[in-house]
């Protein structure tokens, strides 16, 4: 149901060290938004496409459709940060509206192109992250960056959870179908509130039944899952070491000595 | 047809596309990489106490009810599945719900606070929306601001005696709104080119009123549905929910 969950399982990086693939994202991801600049969003957008796509195995069409869906978020802000209204034209283009004008600078163009192009970057940076560890390894990491016990175990329960709650709510919602749920919007409404409030319930009923499973398995305060183990490798971690450091010299270049 | 008429209706054409992609960006979540890393680590420092305190009460709640660990979680699961379900819309394209306000409604805002957070992670790793740099401000506004709001509403609301179904639907309601203002604001905090931050922030705000005003409004008639089902099939939930809220 929740399509890069199931992706990310069956990517080719999945049984590499998950810390080594945390680093990266994370490392590059700061280096791209703290820099800002054009030349190093396309750098840092080729290599986590490439390592995605190309040595993760996950099929282009797929990564691309994921790419471009947070698209309609930054075309209606690239609006507000571009277009002006005001009694003055500026100098990139000027559009009369009665004694108006909607209008743009090269500066503030110049600003919404870069500013587009660090947000697509950092998302694949995200999206390697996303789409090669799944999410018992992440909070492994997390455990080891020592995260608050209580912290990991809630995420550990809630991250169980999503999917038995998305099977109840898809099952409903199939049903409601079936049975003309949703056929005119006063109905769907009405089915969708159904839906949540039934979900709820049988959440509240499902907790109560798991902690008495949990309980009867001596539960005491504390879940604990086998990790596998997977050492490091120190070629992949020279590489990672190389390649931001590389990032990092060429974006303080390209931000002050420019 | 003349030149001019098939310009009107080429202009029409794109802002009736526009619209329509439009409601597709759901539940304002801002996206990552968008705002400069000086404002990430801000409003990541800025929800710091909410998170420390929230913590805190959870933590003091289950050291003395430790079954409680379970409704907690799914109480979480519940908000991420409610916002990642498609809700009705209007104009037939896909938009969801924030979730918040409800959750805050059942659970009270310093739970929300907690399990905001880990939903927005969630969120980002699972489904892209939102993102690892921006979580600081979408929590601020999602999981903090908004739910806060909610639950003042709410709960002024009961003390004045206001008809149940009213104030549900004004505390989700008006949540949605505050979260809409509120990322406006950062929004327009972080990038102003060339005009003042009031005039980003109003730009913004028009921006997003087209989408998430008509969301605000479905999102509080929902609500009330849910709410409204939960009384009148799932009293003994509810109860067992209510020990969750007295953790303040």
């Amino acid at each position: 149901m929740i399509t890069i969950d199931k992706l990310c399982y069956n990517s080719k990086l999945r049984y590499e060290n998950a810390g080594e693939k945390f680093a990266f994202a994370v490392i590059t991801l700061c280096i791209c938004v703290m820099s800002r600049s054009i030349s190093v969003a396309c750098i840092v957008l080729a290599a986590t496409g490439i390592l995605t796509v190309y040595k993760g195995g996950i099929p282009a069409s797929r990564y691309i459709k994921y790419l471009t869906a947070p698209l309609a978020f930054l075309l209606l802000s690239t609006i507000a940060i571009m277009f002006q209204v005001s009694r003055t034209p500026l100098d990139l283009f000027a559009i009369p509206v009665g004694g108006w004008y909607i209008t743009s600078s090269t500066d503030s163009f110049h600003y919404a192109v870069q500013l587009i192009l660090t947000a697509l970057g950092a998302v694949s940076c995200l999206y390697f992250l996303s789409f090669t560890t799944p999410m018992p390894d992440i909070l492994e990491v997390l455990r080891k960056l020592h995260v608050p016990a209580l912290m990991i175990e809630l995420m550990l329960l809630i991250y169980r959870f999503i999917f038995v709650l998305l099977h109840v709510a898809s099952s409903i919602s199939i049903s409601q179908d079936c049975r003309l749920g949703n056929k005119d919007y006063k109905t769907a409404l009405k089915s969708f509130g159904m839906l949540g409030s039934v979900l709820m319930v049988r959440a509240v009923g499902r907790s109560n039944r798991l902690y008495d499973a949990m309980e009867a398995r001596c539960y005491d305060g504390r879940i604990r899952v086998l990790s596998e183990s997977r050492p490091p490798k120190k070629k992949v971690i020279c590489w990672i070491a190389a390649f931001d450091t590389v990032l990092f010299l060429f974006a303080v270049w390209r931000r002050w000595l420019i | 047809m003349s030149k001019r008429q098939k310009r009107i209706i080429m202009l029409a054409a794109v802002f009736a596309l526009s619209f329509g992609i439009g409601p597709a960006a759901n539940a304002m979540h801002i996206m990552e990489g968008y705002l400069p890393g000086g404002y990430c680590i801000a409003w990541g420092v800025l929800c710091v106490p909410f998170i420390i305190a929230g913590f805190m009460s959870i933590k003091k709640k289950l050291a003395e009810h430790r079954n409680l660990i379970t409704l907690l979680a799914m109480s979480g699961a519940f908000v991420f599945v409610i916002s990642s379900l498609k809700i009705p819309s209007v104009s037939g394209s896909c938009s969801h719900m924030t979730g918040t306000g409800l959750g805050a409604i059942l659970f009270g805002p310093s739970a929300v606070s907690i399990l905001g957070l880990i939903v927005l992670l969630f969120q980002a790793l699972l489904l892209g929306h939102g993102g690892l740099t921006t979580i600081g401000a979408n929590t601020f506004s999602m999981a903090i601001a908004g739910p806060f709001v909610s639950y003042g509403i709410y709960t002024v609301c009961k003390k004045a005696n206001v008809n149940r179904k009213v104030s549900v639907f004004l505390a989700a309601a008006l949540g949605d709104f505050f979260t809409y203002c509120v990322t406006a604001c950062q929004m327009a905090l972080a990038h102003h080119a060339d005009t003042t931050i009031g005039g980003a922030l109003v730009k913004f705000l028009a921006v997003f009123a087209p989408t998430q005003i008509p969301l605000a409004i479905i999102e509080g008639i929902l609500t009330v549905v849910i709410v409204m089902g939960l009384e009148s099939y799932a009293k003994p939930e509810l109860k067992a929910i209510g020990f969750l809220k007295e953790a303040k």
